[in-house]
Order: structure tokens, then sequence, then C-alpha cells
């Protein structure tokens, strides 16, 4: 029972990292292109989003088995 | 709703979620019907907000899908829009998940699944119309023949990852709320609430996003096809 805790926290804790850092990356680019061209902004915003929802989901995987580890408690 | 006719509900399988769900579709339904039964070439204040806010909408999906495809899918893609944005605004009202009847359904797995499942199939019909029959499925085999399994594993993950995206999310926020709310009960949840206000905005966004650029996908032709316009 204290290592299905464990795994819960892991999982959901390990999955953050990798999107953490990637949309750390990506919203950096996008803000200095906005900056650079600032009529490029809502296009820019639109694709900025879209790629936080493909990185997200990777951590919502994550949070998906921690989920169901935690049910399991 | 009282509690023991909710409960009385449950045993036949309809959960707070699906009731909720109910009262959204039913309240969208009054208000397009409201909005639409009495158009008038000058429009009046209420004609206004409607007509400005569905033209936003409309120049931005534009804006993704291109004149044609967002002329024939636009209303699909902006249903499910307004429709995730209330379901998703349901879970910031006082009591929500307590009373009964009153829950976000966008939390349950059922309900985002079978949006992904229709967006999914749908996809396929675009296709299949854009490209007058089954020379859609061609896309499979492109560019290299070999890339054929990657490419169905592509298209199967799909409505995984988009309902599991939108579920996670929501069901996620939630309980951190919850959670938040048991640790310390005034103050920190309302800075979680706030940021749950964006995120149900930005989740929205996301999924029709995607279903837009889906579409476009599909409903795109290659290079050297014949262009079969059809409004």
């Amino acid at each position: 029972m204290g290592l299905v805790a464990l795994g819960a926290a892991l999982a959901i804790g390990l999955a953050a990292i990798g999107p953490g850092i990637g949309q750390g990356i990506a919203a950096s680019k996008a803000l200095e292109g906005m900056a650079r061209q600032p009529e490029a902004a809502g296009i820019l915003r639109t694709n900025m989003i879209l790629a936080f929802a493909f990185m997200e989901s990777l951590s919502i995987y994550g949070l998906v088995i921690a989920f169901l580890l935690f049910a399991k408690i | 709703m009282t509690k023991s006719m909710m409960a009385s509900l449950n045993q036949y399988g309809i959960t707070d979620g699906m009731v909720t769900s109910l009262v959204i579709t039913i309240l969208l339904t009054i208000l397009a019907i409201v909005a639409g039964r009495k158009m008038q070439t000058v429009p009046g204040r209420f004609q206004n907000v409607m007509e400005l806010s569905i033209g936003k909408l409309y120049d931005f999906f534009e804006g993704i899908m291109g004149k044609t495809l967002c002329r024939q899918y636009f209303p699909i893609v902006a249903t499910l829009f307004i429709y995730i944005l209330l379901c998703n605004y349901v879970g910031l009202l006082p009591g929500s998940g307590v009373l009964p009847g009153v829950k976000a359904p966008t939390s349950s797995l059922n309900c985002t699944a079978a949006m992904a499942i229709f967006v999914f199939f749908m996809t396929t019909i675009v296709g299949l119309r854009a490209h007058r029959g089954p020379s859609y499925f061609k896309h499979l085999f492109k560019p290299f023949a070999f890339l054929f399994p990657l490419m169905l594993i592509e298209m199967f993950v799909r409505p995984l990852s988009l309902s599991m995206r939108l579920y996670g999310n929501v069901f996620g926020e939630e309980t951190v709320t919850e959670q938040f709310f048991e640790m310390v009960p005034i103050g920190l949840p309302v800075i979680m609430q706030l940021l749950s206000v964006l995120m149900g905005l930005v989740q929205a966004l996301v999924f029709s996003l995607l279903t837009a650029i889906y579409f476009t996908e599909a409903g795109e032709l290659e290079e050297g096809e014949e262009l079969t316009e059809h409004a």
C-alpha cells in the first residue's frame, strides 16, 4: 500500500517535469517573437496555446495514472 | 432538485453531470431560439451582443480552417466550444459537486469521451465528403507506405488524448481546489478558482481548436488533386 502511494506521487511528479521545461522554452520563444513582431501576436498566441495543449497532455497522462493508483490506496 | 430525487435518479444510472449537461443544453437551445427568432436588419441590443460574439468566434475559426471549410463546419466547432465552456464553468458555481444535480459534466470521462468519439467519426466524414469517396484514406499511406502502422496509431490515439486532456484538466483542477479547501478554507481556494476561470476557457478553446485542425487536415486536398469545392 505504501508503494502504491509512492507510485502515484511519482507518476504525477515525474510527468510534470518534462512538460514544465518544454512549456517554459515554448513560452519564452513565443513571447520573444511577440515582442519582436507585435503584429504577429495573434497567430503566435493561438499556436502557443495549441503547442501547450500537446505538451500538457503528457502531464495529464501522468495525472490520470496517479488518480488510478490513488483509488487503489 | 432534492437529494432523494437525485439519489433515485442515480439508481437508474443518471448521474449529476448528466442532469447539469441537460440543463445547459436546454438553456443554450432557448437562448439560440430567442436570439434567432426576430432578427432585424438593424439589430437591437440583445441581437447585437449575440452577433458580435458569434462573429468574433467565426473570424477566429476562419483564420484556422479557411473560408470553405469554416462555412461548412463552423456550427459544429462553435457548438463544442460554447458547450464545453459552460460545462467547465459549472464547476465554479458555489456548491457544485455538493449540491445534488450540480457538477461539471466535463469532470467525468464519459462526457469527454463521447465528444471525442463524435469528433473522430466526424473527421472521417469530413474527409470522405471533401475527397468525394474513399480516396481520403490514401493519406494513411503518405508520405511513405511503410509508415502506415504509425499513421493508424496516430488516428486512433487522437480521441484518446482529446478526451483525456479535457477530463484530466477539469477533474484535476476540481480535486486540487477541494484539497486546498480542506487545508486552508479561506483565501487559497479563491486564487485557485481565479486560475480555473482561465483554465476553463483555455481547455474549451483547445478542444475546439484541435477539432478545427483535424477537420482542416481531413478536408484539405493534396496538390494535384482536383479541386471540388462545394458549399
